[in-house]
């Protein structure tokens, strides 16, 4: 049985003053999503059947290089505050917790990065 | 970690059931979870059944009747009996709701009867609900002014302002929105829940007062407000018809507001 | 004693009992005053039954046309029919707009006017001019939904306070000295079934009424008048407890309220005929008479063969020709509630009602400082010492036969506010509690302990059934010698049955099957007492309506009935005189005439 009143629980650490930007990069992420994945998906469909240089080709292009970088960072971005919520959510033994979300903004800033480079690549590697 | 079973002691099982009240035909079901810390035994179902030809229409006047002709030891909270205090807010056949204004005849079958999930139980149908109380408290609940009111007279408030109050001061804090919003189940030391952030919104409403800078600095955080994910449980369930979903997606459009 | 109780003391300067409307108003005042004070309570404040109350709060605030205080006391004497203490009305009448401010500036969700103020509307028996003038829009309000907006109001600001709540502790008894002092109550914790002595300089009694006496009404299941009993255990009288108001509008069969402000907003009632009989009762002031008319003159239809139904034993109320946009903003829970319990749409159809028992005037004998006083070596006003008492469960007495509505929510706040202020003057923050007897809780334990292990052959059900089956029949609306002798013999019957009553839960957890048992016990000695004292008085008076004596008598009938009761020698009577005096000489008392509405 606990010793501490209740209202010190509540209470506990206090407001962290923060979570609003957090709310809202994805919102504005989710948002920005819509758009770039449309044409992500045009080009997906319109390249069926292509063949190997041409896909090269058309991702090196200025527009489709930046389409897939805005899309990257987008997702990546967005993924990793989606799981960041999913862990908060269900994983409460403050240690594992701390690793989880350290493990998730370190995998989505590697494969995000990753993915940049391999566009960039594209884009400038010829 | 997630649990993914109840520890052993929370099964439930299979309790008794009562015999018919002789001569009745018009007979209804109760199957109504049963515990007390003093046996030591697991929660179990009870079953009950009552006649319909001899008792009022609303669930609460079915367990009273239980607990007066059947088993006086059935242990549930009630108070007005008409669904302006809170008390006999119980889950009854999945949906958290208050006893007293649901109708038998709107449960087709059998009526099962649980205590409010996820709060821990004192007895039978009674939940503690010290942690949703001290959280209301936690909110200042009460008018913040620095101006001074004047002397002779109330603040006044336009009609339309009043309005904006509708929809949010009738909340009776039954507790039924909270504990059935899954985010609040797993987060409830942290989350303050759809019914206190309802209560919170009140103030930020309210135009007599002026701590809403405060209110809401007290607010922005990831667990007090942001663990809601719109899952709109509140919403459905509310016994009052209110909206906590909706206070709490205000709540949110003033924290961007003031962002910039 | 089966096994012994270990007892938990607490010490205060001030324990309040109660957490509704006038107990959280006390409580507030008393932490304001820098008094350490704890609220005992058997319920979660927020579900106590002030959170009912719907149509208003009255005060001269003089909103909505010209009022002011004088006539609201002429309102509330008329209404008392002379029997409210003209002292404690003024007092009430004179603070009640300075009480509703405040509560406005705690917070409480007024409905408003164009202007902004605080909307005001008008209820039953509120008049201007000394009842010469047209109705009187005294009432405020918050839509229909006023004593939950009150009571929350309350309770979130005596969370501002250093106050500690005891929530869900059922209090058992008054801890008295040999000299008939309070000096603390004895209280069960529900949740682990310890008991907590809560010693203190004064304890406060705001535990409401005891209308679930009675069969059918308004009243929550936990208006069992604990407080009453507690004060009739220990000895003090009870005062007018013959006068229960029978509310005109609870909805036929659930027995729920419709509040009188249907009526004030333009509803009306209307009988099988169709007629809207109460211009015959009372020509100038029709629906808007005060409840006791209006409840006589439903019952009167109902009798000569003009209800409603397939039985004919209701009456209807329309507010189907009210614009239904008003309807929205200022009577939406009473739409709910007609929609729940009668499955009736307000805006068209009628919704069915019935006279339920809603209030007791009588109670506690209080002056208007809140102190309890009871009639001693000939002193009709000797205070006793330590223990005061508000709201439902005192007797001011400001309603004095019949209670104008919304003049409870204001005596709430007044009172509490004014036991406050008065223990301020009298307790010494900090002193010392006087050691008490050894044996002081064993009586309590001992009634405790008995309830818990009782083996009788009838249940606690069964004879509440029975005591409220007998207050409906032989304590109703309208009573006679015959009947009222009838129902003393019958509800003497029922209290010997407490001998042979039977509990169930032996558990000390969250025993509901044992608090029932206790509140019977507090229920059926009002109960007796009530029947008692409406047998006695022989005439009619406000809610006390003799077909035997139909007139008021105030030769010999101007005086409150004290009531005591022990369980040996049962009730006893005596009488305390009317006070027929004002506080100020800014009014002079209001002198006895003719009630007509």
């Amino acid at each position: 049985m606990s010793m501490r009143t209740p209202l010190k629980n509540v209470r506990s650490l206090g407001s962290a003053k923060n979570g609003t930007s957090h709310y809202w990069h994805q919102r504005v992420t989710a948002i920005a999503m819509i758009p770039l994945f449309v044409i992500a998906i045009a080009y997906v469909v319109s390249l069926v059947g292509a063949d190997y240089d041409r896909v090269r080709y058309v991702l090196s292009l200025p527009f489709t290089s930046l389409v897939l970088l805005l899309l990257i960072g987008a997702v990546f971005y967005h993924m990793k505050l989606g799981l960041q919520v999913v862990i908060e959510d269900y994983i409460h033994t403050e240690g594992t917790k701390m690793v989880l979300l350290l493990l998730n903004t370190f995998f989505c800033t590697i494969v995000g990065l990753a993915s940049a480079l391999a566009v960039l690549k594209l884009a400038f590697g010829g | 970690m997630v649990e993914l079973a109840l520890p052993k002691k929370s099964k439930v099982g299979t309790g008794k059931t009562h015999p018919k009240p002789e001569g009745a035909t018009n007979l209804k079901t109760f199957n109504v979870y049963r515990w007390s810390p003093d046996d030591g035994e697991n929660p179990h179902i009870d079953t009950y059944y009552v006649n319909l030809d001899d008792c009022g229409p609303m669930i609460l006047d079915g367990l009273i009747k239980i607990k007066n002709e059947i088993d006086p030891g059935l242990t549930f909270r009630r108070s007005c009996r008409e669904g302006i205090c809170g008390s006999c807010a119980m889950n009854i056949n999945g949906t958290n709701t208050l006893a007293c204004t649901k109708g038998m005849s709107e449960v087709d079958g059998d009526i099962n009867i649980y205590p409010l999930p996820h709060q821990p139980v004192v007895k039978d149908l009674v939940p503690d609900l010290t942690n949703f109380y001290a959280q209301y408290a936690s909110i200042k609940p009460w008018m913040q002014t620095q101006t001074p009111p004047p002397p002779d007279r109330e603040r006044l408030q336009s009609k339309e302002d009043r309005a904006k109050l509708d929809g949010l001061y009738e909340c009776i804090l039954c507790a039924c929105c909270s504990t059935s919003c899954p985010s609040y189940w797993w987060n409830s030391d942290r989350f303050l829940g759809p019914a206190i952030l309802l209560q919170a919104y009140r103030w930020l409403a309210d135009s007599r007062d002026e701590f809403t800078g405060e209110r809401l600095d007290n607010l922005e955080d990831p667990f007090r407000l942001y663990r809601c994910h719109t899952i709109m449980n509140c919403a459905n369930t509310c016994p009052k018809g209110l909206n906590p979903a909706k206070a709490i997606a205000e709540i949110k459009k003033m924290m961007v507001e003031r962002q910039g | 004693m089966s096994e012994a109780y270990p007892i938990i003391e607490h010490k205060y300067d001030v324990v309040v009992v109660g957490a509704g409307g006038a107990g959280l108003r006390a409580t507030m005042g008393m932490a304001q005053a820098g008094l350490k004070t704890a609220a005992v309570t058997k319920v979660f404040p927020t579900r106590s039954h002030t959170v009912a109350a719907q149509g208003g709060i009255s005060a001269s605030l003089g909103n909505m046309g010209e009022d002011n205080w004088q006539w609201h006391m002429y309102d509330t004497v008329k209404g008392s029919d002379w029997l409210g203490d003209q002292d404690a009305i003024e007092y009430m009448c004179r603070e009640a707009p300075q009480a509703v401010l405040e509560l406005e500036q705690f917070g409480m969700p007024f409905s408003r006017t164009e202007e902004g103020k605080i909307y005001q509307r008008a209820f039953g028996g509120m008049t201007t001019q000394f009842g010469e003038g047209p109705a009187a829009q005294r009432t405020c309000a918050a839509a229909d939904r006023t004593g939950h907006a009150m009571l929350h109001t309350l309770y979130s600001q005596s969370l501002k306070y250093d106050t500690d709540f005891y929530i869900e502790y059922f209090a058992l008894d008054l801890i008295m000295d040999k000299d008939g002092a309070c000096k603390g109550v004895l209280c069960l914790c529900l949740e682990d079934g310890t008991l907590h002595l809560f010693r203190s300089h004064m304890v406060v009694l705001a535990t409401g009424g005891f209308g679930r006496a009675y069969f059918s009404c308004t009243s929550a299941h936990t208006c069992t008048g604990d407080g009453g009993g507690m004060v009739l255990r220990a000895g003090l009288p009870l005062q007018d407890m013959e006068f229960t108001q029978f509310h005109p509008t609870g909805i036929y069969g659930a027995g729920c309220l419709i509040t009188e402000g249907v009526r004030g907003e333009g509803g009306y009632l209307v009988n099988g005929e169709g007629e809207r009989f109460m211009e015959r009762y009372a020509p100038s002031a029709k629906d808007l008479a005060s409840r006791d008319v209006v409840s006589r003159s439903m019952t009167m239809e109902i009798r000569e063969g003009r209800g409603v139904g397939s039985r004919g034993d209701h009456i209807y109320l329309h507010l189907d020709h009210l614009d239904s946009a008003m309807i929205d903003e200022r009577l939406p829970g009473i739409s709910e509630s007609a929609r729940i319990f009668a499955g009736v749409d307000v805006t068209k159809e009628p919704i069915p009602v019935i006279p339920t028992v809603h209030y007791n005037m009588g109670g506690i004998p209080t002056n208007y400082h809140g102190e309890v006083v009871d009639l001693k070596d000939g002193n009709p006003d000797a205070v006793v010492p330590g223990l005061m008492a508000v709201g439902e469960a005192a007797c001011v007495s400001v309603h004095g036969a019949n209670r104008l509505g919304s003049n409870s929510l204001i005596d709430l706040v007044v009172f509490g506010r004014a036991a406050a202020l008065r223990a301020k003057d009298i307790i010494k923050s900090g002193e010392a509690h006087s050691p008490l007897a050894a044996d002081a809780c064993d009586a309590a334990v001992a009634r405790l302990d008995k309830f818990r292990h009782a083996k009788g052959d009838t249940s606690t059900a069964q004879i509440r059934d029975d005591m409220q089956r007998v207050m409906q029949d032989d304590c109703a609306v309208f009573r006679t010698g015959e009947s009222l002798q009838a129902g003393v013999k019958k509800i003497g019957e029922v209290e010997k049955t407490m001998a042979d009553i039977k509990t169930t839960d032996r558990s000390l957890v969250w025993n509901s099957d044992l608090v029932e048992t206790l509140e019977l016990d507090n229920l059926i000695r009002q109960a007796v007492v009530s029947m008692t004292a409406a047998e006695n008085r022989k005439e009619s008076r406000g809610a006390h309506a003799r077909e035997d004596f139909p007139d008021r008598d105030d030769e010999n009938w101007m005086k409150h009935t004290l009531t005591y009761h022990s369980d040996g020698e049962g009730v006893r009577l005596d009488y305390r005189p009317v006070h027929t005096y004002t506080l100020t000489d800014e009014i002079d008392y209001i002198k006895p005439k003719a009630r007509v509405y």
